[in-house]
C-alpha cells in the first residue's frame, strides 16, 4: 500500500531544487546567502593576506589561495548547514558571514596541519 | 520522460562531463601518485596510450571528477542542489587525503550539479545520472582498457595535454 521508497526518491527528484531537505527559506534567500558567504570568504582570506591565485603551475598546486579551498569549505559547511534547515537569523545571511569568516581562519591558520602536503611532491610516498 | 532514453542521454552528459574536466585539468599530462604510473605503464605495455592510461590510473587512485560526477548526482538526488555542493565539498577533503591538488574533482562535481539542476526541467532525474555516471565509467575501465586508453589518448592531444 505504502510504497515508501519509492514514494521518497520521486518526491525527492521531480525536478526541484531541495531534494528532501527542509529549507524553510525562499530559493532568492538561499542564492544570496550563498553569493555572501563565498564572497565574504574570499574578501576576508585577502584581509588575512592569503595569495589571491595558487602558485604555477595552476594546475599542480597544492597551495592554498582565495579562489580555491576557501569558498568551497565556506559554500559546503553552509549548504550542512542549510539542510538541516539551521539559518539562524536575517535569512541565513549573519550565518553566512560566521562561516566565510571561519571557514578563511580555517585555510590560514589550521589547513596545513589538517591537510599536510604529500612528502615527495608528484612521486606520491615510495612503495 | 522514458527511463532507458533518459539513461542513455544521461551517461552520454556525465561522460563529456567528466572526460572533459579530467582532461582539461590534466590527469593524461602526468601521474599524481606511484600507483596511477604504474597502472599507465601497464596499459601502455599492452598497446595502449600512456596518456590514456595514466588518465585511467589517477581515475583509480584519487576521486575525480568522475567520482566527483557520481557523489554530485547522488547528493542532488538526496538534498537538491546543496547537496551538490556538500558533494563537492567531500571530494576535495578526499581528493587532499588522496595527495591530490582536487581541482578536477571539485570542478567536476559543481558541473555535474549545474548539469542536472538545468536537465532536470526537461524532465530528467537525478537516479538517471546516477546509472548513467556508472555506465560511463564502465566505459572507461571496465569494457576494454587498451581502446579506451587511444581515445583518450586522442582526447588530451586536442586538449594539449598529452604526456
Amino acid at each position: 500500500m505504502f510504497d515508501l521508497m519509492y514514494n521518497t526518491i520521486f518526491f525527492a527528484s521531480y525536478g526541484n531544487v531541495y531534494g528532501l531537505s527542509n529549507i524553510a527559506i525562499s530559493s532568492f534567500d538561499v542564492l544570496l546567502a550563498y553569493i555572501v558567504t563565498i564572497f565574504v570568504s574570499i574578501i576576508f582570506s585577502l584581509i588575512l593576506r592569503i595569495p589571491l591565485l595558487p602558485s604555477k603551475p595552476y594546475r599542480y598546486s597544492f597551495d592554498v589561495s582565495a579562489i580555491y579551498p576557501t569558498p568551497i569549505i565556506a559554500a559546503g559547511v553552509f549548504s550542512i548547514f542549510l539542510v538541516l534547515n539551521y539559518t539562524f537569523m536575517y535569512n541565513g545571511i549573519v550565518l553566512a558571514i560566521i562561516i566565510g569568516i571561519l571557514s578563511a581562519l580555517f585555510v590560514k591558520y589550521l589547513f596545513d596541519f589538517v591537510f599536510p602536503k604529500p612528502l615527495d611532491g608528484d612521486e606520491g610516498e615510495d612503495i | 520522460m522514458n527511463e532507458v532514453i533518459g539513461i542513455i542521454i544521461a551517461a552520454i552528459l556525465c561522460w563529456l562531463n567528466f572526460v572533459i574536466v579530467d582532461t582539461y585539468f590534466g590527469l593524461p599530462e602526468q601521474p599524481g601518485v606511484k600507483g596511477a604510473r604504474i597502472i599507465g605503464e601497464n596499459v601502455e605495455k599492452r598497446g595502449g596510450d600512456i596518456a590514456g592510461g595514466f588518465f585511467q590510473g589517477n581515475i583509480v587512485c584519487s576521486p575525480d571528477a568522475s567520482a566527483g560526477t557520481l557523489i554530485a548526482s547522488i547528493g542532488y538526488l538526496l538534498l537538491g542542489i546543496p547537496g551538490g555542493i556538500i558533494a563537492a565539498f567531500f571530494v576535495f577533503i578526499g581528493n587532499r587525503l588522496c595527495a591530490d591538488p582536487g581541482y578536477a574533482g571539485t570542478v567536476g562535481s559543481l558541473t555535474a550539479t549545474i548539469i542536472i539542476f538545468i536537465c532536470s526541467f526537461a524532465g530528467f532525474t537525478p537516479e538517471m545520472f546516477i546509472v548513467g555516471m556508472v555506465i560511463a565509467i564502465l566505459t572507461i575501465q571496465g569494457i576494454d582498457h587498451k581502446r579506451a586508453s587511444i581515445l583518450l589518448g586522442k582526447i588530451a592531444e586536442k586538449f594539449n595535454r598529452h604526456a
